[in-house]
């Protein structure tokens, strides 16, 4: 375990030359002086039309200019930490809906409530309804249950939000904060080598995941739906030759707008999609990659999300570049008939649970044989937990704040449970870390961060309104952090 | 005309102006636009004598010809002759205050758009469609007053078909019409009858406040009814899992996002606005669940169910609003999606209450038409109409996004008190102001708005900007922000310009051929894992529930552009689909390249352009293929698939 972490010197910001615009806003700014305060309260500046609460995320464009250009104040450090960096690759799957916690990874058999067919099993001190997923029951010891984990907000478009960029949405930055994933994929950028042709941020099944936020446009995830097929449209039906032809036709006649565009930096950007576009067509690393096997998707449990699981191990195997996959499994908000009592062929946990289980226990099980769980660090986690004791008239769960998330591979340490819940799973009775509170989806987040080598508590300075960018936010004051004891 | 046509001919040779287009020997220059040609070349004042005969005898009136004619040609897309400097003395509202507020700021606008730019986006911006060739050059070479002509072409392109349906496409959006949401099925019928609820409405010019009152009010049976699509507003507002309270929040908070702007609403219906939404809306910090509640009831009366189209089949279902309630809002929930409503001391229910000012409904009036009538009459209904065009015409809203409103920061007369930390909300808020008092005044007339929007010199910006460009610009509005087309309009524009249009047999609707026609943005047209629709999903049409439609770009954007079958079968070799290259390949060069500049681009070549074109055009023996490498590099050059 480690101890309560150290304080730091205070930060040595850089001083940045400003433009006389932006000596103006930052006299604005100390007019109305507020450090933490959301940046809606900076008078006079409203929010461009990409910043959308619930929306897709925001092309680089204009903002991704201001970061290309050489400033005086980029990246700042503002406490040195010791990241773990255990982990290369991360693979964050969202289990969009919120599962029921108390049915599935913090377990409460209730007599006349659990079904039998949980089979509830006690393996090395979990307890684990085997009935619902064998194959990750019988994987407990490479995974590390953290059940102290609890949501702010009961709203699912919010929370999953909040969940994937690690922040409240609604507080500062929140509508221009990238998807965790792209802050990884910016951080991990300089290592991307000459010839890998992925996109460092991949998105399966993941539609409504955020973009990448104010991020440059290469950040963005790149969104694809599995298919044996793999990715559509590699390749031109005219054939190879003749389509490297059409592409020196292209930009012999349009690099004048595209390069440097006089039409303003949202068309550069675009040129960056062909770019990388051109690179991923002609390519069987793609093709092997991105398309599969029915046998290989049987052994995955033959359904979408089986396919995102069984695509991301060839991607990462692939090492082209890829380090961050995000997977989205819904269909989790069982607020009705939650065991399948009236309608057993509908959405329940027995429906629902194999497809998890199938997916992610063929996964582990690959990546194991691969050599590859040691350095892949898998989240599980949702936007928030369900109600707890007995179901409601609906015969299902509400919304309710606590919640467990599940960390595997990556170094951590497996066979681990994180804090604990009272009786019912309605509430934290244990926290289990050194922070002596709930885990909230920032410390999640930090604890990706640290896991692949990131500093956390990075603010950088290239945010549009010049406010600093927290990685994780409060990172001056040590509000959030890593959940070190993953780790042992 | 032949002297004139040799005479032209030695001009050339003899000051090298390769970008007159020539195709013949017989000079058909401007062909059809002789006249225009002449009025242009032989002004009144001329030296006299016929051009044919001083152009032979004197370079220097050559040179004078050459350059007269070349002005006549579009200039270059990258920057060039503008049409004009800003005209304040004639100025209107929208002018007076941006440019007032951009010289404060001291800040440069960018130059006015050329008329090639201007026809090109006003007929996107409003119809959702490239122009014509044949619009375009009818407008270039009208020689009428530049604001007269270009009110006058606004006039047109409001009259016509295509903004009917360009704009059932948006209210489609905003209204948010859609066969399948997150919540519940409401089958395609009932799409198709929302779709001709919009339509109609747009193409009556339905004043914005009758369609506010009959969205709010709507009542019915069912909701395939395509005389009473209406009702699908209140419907789609259904959510499952919970109690009926939970259907009266939703559907009140559709309303006061889509006619108030006020997305915050729907966050107090879970929780006070203290804690939660303090530093995100002085309005909303103040307010508490109760009285979001009091919004609420006025749903209390409301039904919204579903029936079976045919038992024993529990599906497809229709679905039914009805007024037959008698309680007012109960506080008696424990479950469901939203936190408990619990009594409060001895209150059990919560009566209607307009937040805004704690309005009641009359005496028997329907719950619902007293808050239609309530919202109608709140100038934030107007504001939030207004903003939400705003925002699609200039890329950013006045207030930003356009549902975050907070009532308490719009007055420029009562901002809030500098202790507050918050500052006025909107962006030039005396400017929304007024052009909100102009919205009621006309009557919520959309078409009086857009025109007032689009004729505007601010408007009428180029997107191209001399000199350093600040992003803390964008909302003094000091240069037209580029827009990537839809995925409706890419569609549409390939398939007009290349002179293929597809037939899509869609049930329950027939059959359809424009992608701007389509009643909702999932599915459509071929299926949800079909090709069309994959394609179109990939521009990010967004699915009318969770996801709005976007903007961004991506990879498979690039790939589908440049190898989908859907642009491939009208560029590839072999035979293409499509009149457009068929027609041009017998004609000369020049030609060739002119024409399929104009039919995709809306312009002509430049002279580099026209110069690397024909070069890759003038060998016999790929002749055929590279003219349909240019077409296939012309639909996917940037400034196809942006408006700029």
């Amino acid at each position: 375990m480690t101890g309560p972490i150290n304080t730091f010197p205070s930060r040595a910001r850089e001083q940045a030359v400003l433009t006389p615009e932006q000596e103006r806003y930052n006299k604005l700014c100390q007019k109305y002086p507020h450090a933490r305060a959301p940046f809606s309260r900076r008078p006079d500046l409203s929010r461009r039309r990409f910043f959308n609460i619930a929306g897709a995320g925001l092309v680089g464009s204009y903002l991704a200019g201001s970061a290309k250009q050489a400033k005086a104040c980029t990246v700042q450090v503002s406490q040195p930490v010791t990241a773990h960096n255990t982990a290369k690759n991360v693979i964050f799957i969202m289990l969009a809906g919120a599962p029921s916690h108390t049915d599935t990874f913090d377990l409460k058999v209730l007599n006349g409530t659990t079904p039998a067919a949980f089979n509830p099993t006690t393996i090395n001190g979990v307890n684990w309804p085997m009935g619902l997923m064998p194959k990750m029951g019988q994987q407990l010891g490479k995974m590390a249950l953290v059940r102290s984990m609890s949501a702010t907000a009961l709203v699912h478009s919010l929370s999953q939000r909040w969940t994937q960029i690690g922040r409240n949405p609604s507080a500062a930055l929140g509508n221009i904060a990238p998807n965790i994933g792209s802050l990884v994929a910016l951080e991990k950028a300089g290592d991307r080598q000459p010839g890998q042709v992925f996109p460092t941020f991949l998105a399966l099944n993941s539609a409504a995941a955020p973009g990448n936020g104010y991020f440059a446009a290469t950040y963005a995830p790149f969104r694809v739906v599995p298919a044996t097929t793999g990715i559509n449209n590699t390749t031109n039906p005219l054939g190879q030759p003749a389509f490297n032809e059409l592409w020196s036709r292209l930009h012999q006649l349009d690099d004048p707008l595209r390069v440097n565009s006089p039409l303003g930096t949202d068309v550069d950007d675009y040129d960056e999609f062909y770019t990388a576009a051109n690179q991923m067509m002609y390519n069987s690393v793609v093709t092997q990659a991105f398309s599969y096997t029915n046998a290989d998707s049987q052994r995955y449990g033959n359904n979408t999300f089986g396919n995102a699981c069984l695509v991301a191990k060839q991607v990462l195997a692939a090492n082209q570049g890829t380090r961050f996959i995000e997977i989205t499994l819904g269909n989790w908000d069982m607020h009705i008939d939650i065991y399948g009592i009236s309608n057993p062929k509908g959405n329940n946990l027995f429906t629902l649970c194999p497809v998890l289980d199938n997916g992610v226990g063929a996964l582990l099980n690959d990546l194991e044989a691969s050599n590859m769980l040691s350095s892949t660090l898998i989240v599980l986690v949702g936007e928030f937990g369900r109600t707890a004791g007995p179901i409601t008239p609906a015969l299902g769960r509400d919304h309710l704040n606590q919640q467990t998330a599940i960390f595997i591979g990556g170094g951590v340490v497996g066979g681990t449970v994180i804090g604990s819940t009272n009786a019912t799973g309605s509430d934290t009775a244990d926290f289990g870390w050194s922070r002596q509170r709930y885990v909230k989806p920032e410390d999640v987040e930090a604890t990706i961060y640290s896991a692949v080598g990131i500093n956390w508590t990075t603010v950088r300075c290239d945010d549009p309104f010049m406010r600093g960018f927290e990685y994780v936010p409060m990172s001056e004051e040590n509000v959030y952090g890593p959940i070190d004891e993953l780790w042992g | 005309m032949a002297t004139l046509g040799i005479a032209l001919l030695h001009a050339q040779d003899e000051v090298d102006a390769p970008q007159i287009p020539v195709s013949d020997p017989i000079c058909v220059f401007f062909s059809g636009q002789q006249a225009q040609f002449f009025s242009n070349i032989l002004p009144p004042q001329s030296n006299g004598g016929t051009v044919a005969g001083n152009a032979r005898t004197n370079a220097a009136k050559l040179a004078k010809l050459t350059a007269i004619v070349a002005s006549l040609l579009p200039p270059p897309p990258g920057g060039g002759p503008t049409s004009g400097a800003i005209d304040l003395a004639n100025a209107g509202l929208i002018d007076q205050y941006l440019f007032s507020a951009m010289k404060s700021a001291g800040v440069q606008p960018a130059n006015a758009t050329t008329d090639w730019e201007f026809v090109r986006r006003i007929t996107l911006d409003l119809t959702g469609r490239i122009p014509t060739p044949a619009a375009t050059l009818a407008f270039v070479n009208d020689t009428t007053p530049t604001a007269t002509k270009r009110a006058a072409l606004v006039d047109q392109l409001l009259a016509s078909p295509q903004w009917v349906d360009k704009w059932t496409m948006f209210y489609g959006d905003l209204f948010k019409n859609v066969s399948q949401n997150s919540q519940i099925t409401t089958y395609p019928q009932s799409v198709e009858a929302f779709y001709q609820y919009i339509k109609n409405s747009l193409a009556a010019d339905k004043p914005y406040d009758q369609m506010a009152r009959e969205l709010i009010t709507a009542s019915g049976p069912n909701s395939y009814d395509t005389s009473n699509g209406q009702i699908n507003f209140v419907v789609d507002g259904v959510v499952t899992g919970g109690p009926t309270q939970d259907i009266y929040d939703q559907q009140t908070a559709n309303i006061a996002d889509v006619f108030l702007g006020i997305a915050h609403l729907n966050c107090l219906l879970c929780h006070n606005g203290a804690g939660h939404l303090t530093g995100l809306s002085l309005w909303a910090a103040q307010q508490t669940r109760t009285s979001a509640w009091g919004m609420a009831a006025f749903l209390s009366h409301t039904s919204t169910t579903s029936t079976a189209v045919s038992p024993p089949a529990t599906t497809p279902r229709y679905w039914g609003v009805a007024d037959t309630g008698k309680q007012n809002y109960q506080l008696n929930t424990t479950t469901g999606n939203r936190p408990p409503r619990q009594p409060i001391g001895t209150v059990s229910s919560i009566s209607p209450a307009y937040i805004f000012n704690g309005a009641t409904p009359n005496s028997g009036e329907n719950y619902r038409a007293a808050l239609a009538r309530m919202i109608t009459a709140d100038p934030q209904f107007a504001r939030a109409a207004v903003n939400y065009l705003w925002a699609y015409f200039f890329g950013v809203g006045l207030v930003d996004p356009p549902d975050t409103f907070d009532p308490d920061r719009l007055d420029p007369d009562n901002p809030p008190p500098a202790s507050s930390g918050f500052g006025l909300q909107p962006s030039n808020p005396r400017l929304l102001a007024a052009l909100t008092q102009g919205f009621i005044a006309n009557k919520y007339d959309l078409k009086w708005l857009m025109r007032q929007i689009v004729n505007s010199q601010a408007y009428q910006l180029e997107s191209e900007y001399d000199g350093q460009w600040s992003d803390a610009w964008d909302t003094l509005y000091a240069r037209k922000l580029v827009r990537r087309l839809w995925g409706e309009e890419l569609h549409d524009a390939i398939a007009i310009s290349s002179q293929f249009v597809p037939t899509y047999e869609i049930a329950t609707y027939g059959q359809i051929n424009y992608a701007m026609q389509f009643p909702e943005t999932i599915n459509l047209p071929d299926g949800a894992n079909g090709h069309v629709t994959m394609w179109l999903d990939s521009f990010l049409r967004g699915n009318r529930d969770d996801q709005p439609r976007s903007e961004d770009g991506s990879i498979l954007q690039a790939l589908n552009l440049m190898n989908d079958t859907f642009v491939m079968t009208r560029t590839a070799s072999g035979s293409p689909q499509g009149a457009l290259l068929p027609s041009l390949i017998g004609t000369s060069n020049t030609n060739l390249v002119n024409q399929l500049f104009l039919n995709v681009l809306s312009r002509y070549p430049t002279p580099t352009e026209m110069s690397e074109a024909l070069a890759n055009l003038s060998n016999a023996g790929t002749r055929s293929q590279e003219a349909q490498n240019l077409l296939w590099s012309l639909y996917n050059k940037v400034d196809f698939i942006f408006n700029y």
